[in-house]
């Protein structure tokens, strides 16, 4: 090659060489921008993620508040029990550890196989599997003196939930079970988390499921506690790192009062009904007891299948929680609420007086209305009418009564609606007005409605505890606190005017139901020492037109009439309300009536 | 008698500070093994020794060799076909006197001296003749490296040739046509030519998200591993994202994440700028070279060595898709260190002969 040639190529080369180291130079320059971004820019979004890569956030639930009642008698508590917790990432040789392990605690085939199941995939992820739940004492001890030749498994502390009365309290504090999956949304720890969550309750995560439990969930749970654990891309753990602790649930104080839950429970001794005390300074429920009941420990901590089924296919539907839920014509007891209607409006007086045959007529289309005396109670002012119970009288009444007023005025009384203020799942009742009937039935409200309203039967429902407020409202003369579980004044209340003269009239007039000598509820009067106050009533289920037609219809137990009572005492000042309803009971007085009064006494004479 | 040692201290002493570094790294990446650790210093010394060697011989030879080397890879190349052993179905390796190395390193180092020999008495612009003939070559080395099957170390040859080609005057307008016609027939190809899961990595590339745990997982881990050293890094032996097995090959072509994590964009900056001194003064021994060939040879492997470290952080810090080439001097690997150790005991060698061997 020429000189010249020689040169031309070296420039070239030198050109073409410089060209591209220059053109490589920009882009490393580009990609150490682009690692600047990464760890410098935006190193904060990688921390976490590499932070969260590595650890993994482990929930631990705390313990749960106990609840107690108004005495502070423990109803509901965390008892400790204990577990054979096993780490199968520490033991080699599954069916040697099985074979003696065996020898020192007996295992049942099935705890073997469920363990089996398990036991690897817990061995590849250092998880925790236990093997034998709820220790005894023996099986403990046995365990102890030859835990070392067991290095891969612990006794392990599990609570469980447990009443010491359990079949007293169930559908008001109601129980707890394995939480469902609404729980799994708390901040700060993945969903996917949960199913690692440490235990401290033998049956897993729990939470209220009904009553109290469940409404006070919340504050009783306290506060998920969070261990965090390295963990390496497999997701196998390694060491804890850190421990945050949670803040255990609050006790819950209640308005319940064990005595008078116990006399409930033992005076109604199984038989289908509810039982509902008012405290009335506060509006506490001291006793919302319903009948028959189920045991919550059973439900809290493991039931069999086949207790479930026995008490899924109970035709008594022990789960029903009649306080709260059950629906039944008021019949009787509502005869107050209209006699203060009749009084407001005008319509009656404490001195008017009509002549009871045993029966009303109904003056549009000659319908007869009958009373439960056969003959008739005579001559009878709104007094005798209410101590015994006159039906013609408030056949009568209502017949003068405009539905509209009286709906709104039954409504001020706590009709129709739910009332309690942390009662879980209440039902409203019901309070019939015309526009309902229309919307229901396609049909008019006819002055036979109205007539039927006047001695609490026909469309209108009340449950329990509407009972038992209407029982505080009357008993406080016009104001009364809305029902709830704490010890305190609920601050919301219902009200409704009338003279001083009504009320004192009417308490009298209720007193006299029961200490009076032709009071319905008469026979109630020696069994105790203080003075009560109630309405009874007695509801029916099939509408008849004569005794002889019940007396056929009694042979089946499902179509005899309801049993209630309303009281509240001791009069003259009275401190408790109280309801009762049994169902297919046939005699507010006689059945009801006592259940009432040893409620009454449990709380009077504490 | 007058011994000359031929040699330069600043490449030598780059090469050295790498591969001690990438020592260390390893020693982390591999839990503490001091099993790899020592196997790969012996070839970081082997490769030593190779590299001072080479050092001494005049670059005349290397010319002189570099056809019989070309038709020796190939004879490799067929030796492994036939008797190489099938490992995760694909035949790279050969056994000789007990050691196992991958056939396909030694295009490396014949590619561009051939193309350099042949190349270097032809006058500017080279003919379309000469062209073609350089291209055929170029191909079928690639084509043989490409059906073992070894796709990162199949680019890496052909791109050593075509280094070369370039540099040598290959006409603009040549360059021009081919990558028109690229770019044109690049829906073709990726209708055709590409296969399903190298389409998925291009694709994963763009948006790693949309598949977290399989193809995207080692995109977002190695940006986490690097995101996450920040400045100072987490500390030697402190990378959760190596040391928890999140991130992938930690080893080998992912070693820089690991180096990333630990030591943060400072330890980034010292390893490059130790790329960037060797590259700067292999630059100084291409355009200083004494001819022609020389030049073509220096020229041709630095920009096949940077391209080789371009594309194995790009990969690392997710901008290009995953492709398997190793970090220079710094992966876990004895093949590709030792030829890495040759072709700079080449590059010294002609960085330090100034004056034509007498004939």
């Amino acid at each position: 090659m020429q000189f010249e040639e020689r040169q031309k190529e070296r420039n070239s080369f030198s050109n073409r060489a410089l060209v591209s180291f220059i053109i490589f130079t920009v882009l490393f320059i580009g990609v150490l921008g682009r690692i600047f971004y990464l760890q410098i820019s935006t190193n904060q979004a990688y921390l976490t993620a590499a932070e969260s890569n590595r650890t993994y956030t482990v929930p631990v639930q705390s313990l749960r508040g106990q609840i107690f009642d108004r005495n502070g008698n423990l109803l509901v508590g965390n008892q400790a029990t204990y577990d054979l917790v096993t780490i199968p990432s520490q033991i080699q040789d599954l069916t040697i550890f099985l074979d003696q392990i065996s020898k020192v605690l007996p295992l049942s085939d099935n705890a073997k196989q469920n363990y089996e199941k398990l036991f690897k995939s817990k061995a590849t992820f250092n998880r925790e599997l236990v093997l034998i739940k709820d220790l005894t004492d023996e099986q403990i001890a046995s365990f102890q003196v030859r835990s070392f030749r067991f290095p891969g498994a612990f006794i392990g502390k599990r609570y469980r939930r447990i009443s010491q009365f359990p079949e007293l309290f169930s559908h008001a504090v109601g129980y707890t079970s394995r939480a469902s999956a609404n729980i799994l949304n708390l901040p700060g720890i993945p969903s996917r988390n949960w199913k690692d969550a440490e235990y401290i309750y033998a049956p897993g995560l729990i939470e209220g499921q009904l009553g109290l439990e469940k409404i006070y969930n919340d504050s009783l749970s306290g506060s998920y506690g969070k261990k965090i654990f390295e963990i390496d891309a497999k997701g196998k753990l390694h060491n804890l790192v850190k421990v945050f602790q949670g803040s255990p649930g609050e006790d819950l104080h209640t308005s319940l009062d064990l005595a008078a839950q116990q006399a409930a429970h033992q005076s109604m001794n199984g038989k289908r009904g509810a039982v509902v005390a008012i405290h009335l300074p506060t509006g506490g429920l001291n006793v919302a007891y319903s009948s028959p009941t189920f045991s919550i420990n059973e439900f809290a901590n493991g039931i069999d299948q086949e207790s479930f089924d026995s008490i899924i296919q109970d035709i008594n539907k022990p789960l029903f929680n009649r306080a709260l839920k059950g629906r039944y014509p008021p019949a009787s007891s509502i005869k107050p609420a209209i006699a203060l209607y009749g009084l407001n409006a005008g319509l009656t007086s404490w001195d008017r007086a009509i002549n009871d045959p045993g029966f009303f007529v109904l003056p549009e289309d000659g319908r007869i209305y009958r009373g439960w005396r056969e003959g008739g109670h005579g001559a009878v002012n709104l007094t005798k009418a209410l101590v015994q119970s006159s039906n013609t009288y408030f056949f009568d009444l209502a017949y003068q009564s405009d539905i509209n007023q009286l709906t709104a005025h039954l409504d001020g009384m706590g009709f129709g609606k739910a009332l309690c203020l942390d009662c879980f799942d209440e039902d409203p009742g019901l309070l019939p007005t015309p526009g309902w009937k229309y919307a229901q039935y396609n049909r008019g409200w006819f002055t036979g409605d109205t007539v039927n309203m006047g001695v609490g039967q026909g469309y209108i429902l009340a449950t329990p505890v509407q009972l038992a407020f209407y029982a505080s409202l009357l008993a406080n003369k016009g104001a009364a606190r809305l029902p709830h579980f704490g010890q305190n004044e609920s601050d919301q209340l219902l009200a409704i005017k009338t003279s001083d003269i009504n009320w004192s009239k009417l308490h009298k007039a209720l007193e006299l139901v029961v200490e009076g000598p032709s009071g319905t509820a008469r026979r109630l009067s020696e069994l105790k020492s203080f003075k009560v106050a109630a309405k009874t009533g007695t509801a029916e289920l099939v509408s008849l037109d004569s005794k002889e037609a019940y007396a056929e219809i009694r042979s089946d137990v499902l179509q005899r009439d309801h049993a209630i009572i309303i009281a509240f005492g001791p009069m003259p000042n009275p401190e408790y309300a109280v309801s009762v309803v049994i169902e297919n009971g046939e005699s507010g007085g006689l059945v009801a009536g006592p259940v009432a009064i040893e409620v009454l006494k449990a709380l009077i004479q504490k | 008698m007058n011994i000359k040692l031929y040699g330069d201290w600043i490449i030598a002493s780059c090469i050295l500070m790498l591969t001690i570094f990438g020592l260390f790294f390893l020693y982390s990446a591999s839990e503490g093994s001091f099993d790899i650790v020592l196997k790969q210093a012996v070839f970081v010394i082997i490769g030593f020794a190779l590299f001072f060697s080479l050092a001494q011989i005049d670059p005349e030879h290397f010319r002189r060799l570099a056809y019989i080397l070309l038709a020796g890879s190939f004879i490799l190349m067929l030796i492994t076909a036939l008797f190489g052993p099938e490992i995760n179905g694909a035949q790279r390796w050969i056994r000789v006197l007990g050691i196992s190395f991958q056939s396909s390193e030694l295009f490396k180092v014949s590619l561009p001296l051939s193309m350099a020999t042949y190349l270097q008495y032809k006058k500017l612009p080279i003919s379309m003749k000469d062209t073609f003939f350089c291209l055929f070559i170029i191909g079928i080395s690639a084509l043989t490296v490409a059906i073992q099957p070894d796709l990162g170390t199949s680019l890496l040859v052909a791109l050593s040739g075509l280094f070369v080609l370039f540099l040598a005057g290959l006409s603009w307008s040549f360059i021009g046509i081919t990558f028109g016609i690229l770019i044109i027939a690049s829906p073709f190809i990726w209708n055709n030519l590409l296969r399903p899961f190298q389409k998925e990595r291009i694709l994963t590339l763009f948006n790693p998200e949309s598949d977290p745990f399989g193809s995207g997982w080692n995109i977002i881990q190695s940006r986490i591993a690097i995101g996450s050293g920040g400045i100072s890094g987490k500390g030697y032996g402190e990378g959760s994202q190596t040391h928890f097995n999140f991130l992938p090959e930690t080893q080998t072509d992912f070693i820089f994440a690991v180096a990333a994590e630990e030591f943060g964009f400072i330890g980034v900056v010292v390893i490059l700028s130790l790329f960037l001194i060797l590259s700067l003064r292999t630059l100084y021994f291409a355009l200083n070279a004494r001819d022609r060939f020389c030049r073509l040879v220096v020229g041709g492997l630095l920009l096949t060595f940077l391209f080789n470290l371009l594309v194995n952080i790009s990969m690392v810090i997710g901008l290009i898709p995953v492709v398997g080439m190793p970090l220079p001097f710094i992966s876990k690997g004895g093949s590709s260190m030792i030829t890495l150790f040759i072709l700079f005991g080449i590059i010294m060698s002609i960085g330090s002969h100034k004056t034509l061997m007498q004939r």
